[in-house]
């Protein structure tokens, strides 16, 4: 398990193509269900593998909602308790689906600043054996503390 | 592999761009603890400003925040659990006059989500109560896609509080398809 850091993330630290810790997810039913009902989607081939095989899914799958709840985590596991996520944008590809483990990876795209916060841009990426399962972007802020802007 | 011109379908479905995909709602809850512990709990995210009061409050957000991603969560309706909608699948009710019913009616009945963009203004505080609206914001002319034919539907949903203060956006776009010309195998990202 990973888990928020102790030490804060601060501006010094970040530089355009760093790569995030990877974080792998074991994905189980118990995970997808979890999220499912913690987001409160219903929907039956979230939680009913024989709805979703029903459908032409390969088994349950987990929903959007858990997966951009996942991106954030990624991120926020290592930007740390003082970072705002402001934006999470992905493309969904491959499903998350139950015996498929998703591998997070991450890479600092770009740097900015917007007033007092360092505003840094993360590609990443969700995949298992299928696939991509979500690729795309996440925004984040920082407050700039005692460290430098970027430029 | 577009289909440029503007056929019969897609023509019926002009009417709805711009306009909302169903009435506006609110959540059935303000933004509350038990949700939030529930939530992290569920994804195991252990970051301290959801749930430890006292280290939130020595941060910028002054205070236990809720973990951005569950923008919709709060929103989602009450369902109705039992037979979900006989089956079909439906947990709640859904609003009959937009494209949606469209596209399912001209057999276009298989749903692929294809993207999300979620933006967040601030964190949501306990006692936030989100009010909710979604418009069409566009929908594609018919496309060839290696997945099959069909047309991309995209809206966008805000969130408010009910002072009128946009909190959160999400745009959303979905495929619509004909089932008899995919892969059934790539169904497994459809929400």
């Amino acid at each position: 398990m990973t888990s928020a850091q102790a030490q804060p993330l601060r501006s010094a630290d970040v530089a355009v193509g760093d790569e995030l810790p990877s974080f792998e997810l074991p994905v189980t039913s118990t995970v997808i269900v979890a999220g499912a009902i913690a987001s409160r989607d219903f929907m039956p081939a979230h939680h009913d593998a024989e709805f979703a095989r029903a459908q032409g899914a390969p088994d349950m799958f987990m929903n959007i909602l858990t997966t951009n709840g996942y991106v954030a985590r990624f991120v926020s596991d290592w930007a740390g308790p003082e970072a705002m996520i402001r934006k999470i944008a992905i493309r969904l590809g491959a499903p998350a689906i139950p015996g498929q483990p998703l591998r997070f990876t991450g890479q600092i795209a770009k740097t900015s600043s917007d007033g007092n916060e360092c505003v840094i841009e993360v590609a990443v990426r969700a995949a298992n054996d299928l696939g991509d399962h979500a690729t795309g972007t996440v925004i984040v802020s920082l407050p700039r503390g005692d460290g430098p802007l970027f430029v | 592999m577009a289909d440029e011109e503007v056929d019969e379908v897609r023509a019926r479905l002009e009417k709805y761009v711009g306009e909302p995909m169903g009435p506006p709602s609110v959540a059935p809850d303000p933004v509350n603890l038990p949700m939030i512990r529930h939530w992290v709990d569920a994804l195991d995210d252990r970051n301290p400003i959801y749930d430890d009061e006292e280290v939130a409050s020595k941060t910028r957000f002054g205070g236990i925040v809720a973990p951005p991603a569950m923008l919709q969560a709060w929103t989602m309706p009450r369902p109705k659990i039992e037979g979900i909608a006989e089956r079909g699948g439906a947990p709640g009710e859904i609003p009959v006059d937009n494209p949606i019913p469209v596209l399912d009616a001209a057999g276009y009945v298989g749903t692929l989500a294809t993207n999300s963009e979620l933006e967040f203004m601030r964190y949501l505080k306990p006692g936030d109560h989100l009010h909710v609206t979604t418009e069409v914001d566009s929908i594609s002319n018919r496309k060839t896609t290696s997945l099959g034919q069909g047309y991309f539907l995209t809206w966008i949903t805000t969130y408010s509080t009910g002072d009128g203060e946009v909190v959160g956006r999400q745009l959303f776009r979905i495929f619509k398809f004909d089932p008899a010309t995919i892969d059934p195998s790539k169904l497994g990202a459809a929400s």
